[in-house]
């Protein structure tokens, strides 16, 4: 059996795109003890999720993830070569200081920075994206969050992508993770994820971020037709719109069917 | 500070859908208080069994349980048997059990139609005023990818004093779940339940107690057929279409810089029509 500390920590972790802080009132009025051992709970959700907080003394938004952790509850920003404290239970960064891009590869980081905020605004309405030193410094991450929140019409949605590029190697690898939350009179999730391989294009920033595009493109366009296949498939198979002869029941009439006979159209010709 | 119960309920509805036995259970051991409350509220995916006697499968909830044994509405018996005492109280006879046999009957035809396969059962009780009953349907997806479909309907009867007419609310709950793996989406997991409630006043025909008692199940088949067929309709926009729409929302595979000159070309032909 869980203890209640895993137990608090999993609902954090299964926490919708938007909803963290719903969870965690739930969690208060459920076990308000717990609240207090979930600071490990806050920290992995906002690593997962790539969770945006702006930079202390600037309109910035950075993401935090394990790529730009610096220990300490500390991260860092490729774009503004600085580095600030993070409170996970609020969200909130403070406390930045200079800390300069140390990477064999800090100008390819810096141009596949501006190049990839470029790019991902040409398909993102809104979105925020890192590149940091990554391995060791033998690979470049390149991570993406997309948000869009609708609580007042009960649906939220987030879209995560992350690249590994190892500098002078043909090919990326990469993974594409899409959640969405629909909750009126009800509870829809809908969550994919899609490992990808890309051609880093070359090598240089706008050859990769264009590779980048074109792979979503073709994730995007995959995820639509899967909707598509569910629904004409899957979906049909589970129930019918109507049975086989295109007519409602008639109820008053079902002590009378006999199966096979009336079913198959016979009573109607 | 918010009432436990109401907070578990949000919770339920906020946690994947495809895990609610689990989320269930992890906040009972939270709260074993709320036990019972929640066992009885919260919609979870149907399991069945199969009826000794009769050899037909039937489906379990909250109403054909008695500890840990099932009523099979095909037998009419509980499996495992419990006390004389507590069976006396809870398995229908009379016009109760009549009514629950014939409807039993008229929704296996249902199932058959629409889901050409799966389980139906069919549950009844008397109340103080009028009688009470849930009508489910389990269907599980065969072939290439997951899925099942689960129906919960809840109902409460009133009769009018004439019997002449009945009142009927329904509260009907679908639980669906959908998956699918392949090259082109390593996985794509849908899965989720709405709830939809209705109530009206439906005529009863007929001057014997059989027709009666037939009229209901007319009444009460119609109305769940109803019911699924609008929240069948409601799924697909809502699975299928707010999904795919919230997807569109946070990417557009078009750039956004040539939509937006799209959007200016159009409203420029607009306005010049307008002259």
């Amino acid at each position: 059996m869980a203890s209640k500390q895993s137990t608090v920590a999993s609902f954090v972790e299964a926490a919708p795109p938007g909803e963290l802080s719903n969870v965690v009132a739930d969690i208060k009025a459920l076990a308000p003890n717990e609240l207090q051992s979930l600071e490990p709970a806050f920290q992995k959700y906002n690593e997962d999720q790539y969770t945006t907080v702006k930079l202390p003394g600037s309109s910035d938004t950075v993401l935090i993830s394990a790529y730009n952790s610096l220990g300490n509850g500390r991260y860092s920003d490729s774009a503004s070569q600085t580095s600030f404290e993070v409170d996970h239970a609020s969200q909130k960064a403070s406390g930045s200081q200079e800390h300069p891009l140390d990477s064999a590869n800090a100008n390819l980081i810096r141009s596949l920075q501006k190049s990839f905020s470029t790019a991902a605004a040409e398909h993102f309405p809104s979105s925020t994206v890192g590149v940091f030193p990554a391995d060791s410094d033998s690979s470049i991450a390149l991570v993406l969050v997309a948000k869009k929140y609708s609580p007042q019409n009960f649906w939220n949605g987030r879209w995560r992508s992350t690249y590994t590029l190892i500098p002078s190697f043909d090919s990326m690898t990469g993974t594409i993770k899409v959640d969405v939350h629909y909750y009126e009179d009800g509870n829809v999730r809908m969550s994919t994820s899609k490992k990808v391989e890309l051609s880093s294009g070359g090598g240089s920033a706008d050859a990769v971020v264009r590779e980048i595009a074109k792979v979503e493109n073709k994730f995007q366009e995959e995820l639509n037709r899967a909707f598509t296949t569910l629904a004409e498939g899957s979906f049909k198979g589970l129930r019918r719109q109507l049975p086989v002869t295109r007519q409602r029941v008639e109820w008053e009439k079902i002590g009378g069917y006999r199966l096979g006979q009336d079913i198959g159209g016979g009573r109607s010709k | 500070m918010a009432d436990p119960f109401d907070a578990a309920l949000d919770l339920l509805r906020r946690l994947p859908p495809s895990s609610t036995q689990n989320n269930l259970n992890g906040i009972i051991s939270l709260r074993p208080d709320l036990e019972e409350d929640l066992l009885s509220s919260v919609d979870v995916s149907l399991t069945s069994r199969r009826c000794p006697k009769s050899g037909r499968d039937y489906l379990c909830c909250d109403y054909n349980r008695d500890g840990n044994s099932y009523r099979s509405p095909w037998s009419n018996e509980f499996e495992p048997p419990i006390e004389p005492d507590d069976a006396a109280d809870l398995v229908p006879g009379g016009r109760v059990r009549r009514m629950e046999e014939s409807l039993n009957s008229a929704v296996d035809v249902y199932r058959e139609l629409y889901y050409e396969g799966g389980v139906s059962s069919a549950y009844l009780w008397a109340l103080d005023e009028g009688f009470a009953g849930v009508v489910l349907f389990k269907k599980t997806a065969s072939g290439a990818g997951k899925g099942g479909w689960d129906s919960i309907h809840v109902l409460e009867i009133n009769e009018a004093a004439t019997k002449r007419s009945a009142h009927y609310k329904l509260t009907s709950t679908v639980i669906l779940d959908l998956g699918m793996s392949s090259s082109s989406v390593d996985n794509l997991d849908l899965a989720g339940n709405l709830t939809r409630q209705t109530q009206q006043d439906s005529s009863l025909s007929g001057f014997k107690d059989s027709d009666v008692e037939q009229g209901h199940v007319v009444n009460i088949g119609r109305m769940v057929e109803d019911m699924e067929t609008r929240m069948r309709n409601l799924l697909q926009e809502v699975y299928f279409g707010k999904a795919k729409d919230v997807v569109g929302d946070l990417r557009s595979i078009q750039p956004l810089s040539e939509a937006e000159r799209d959007k200016k070309a159009h409203r420029e032909v607009i306005s010049k029509m307008g002259r």
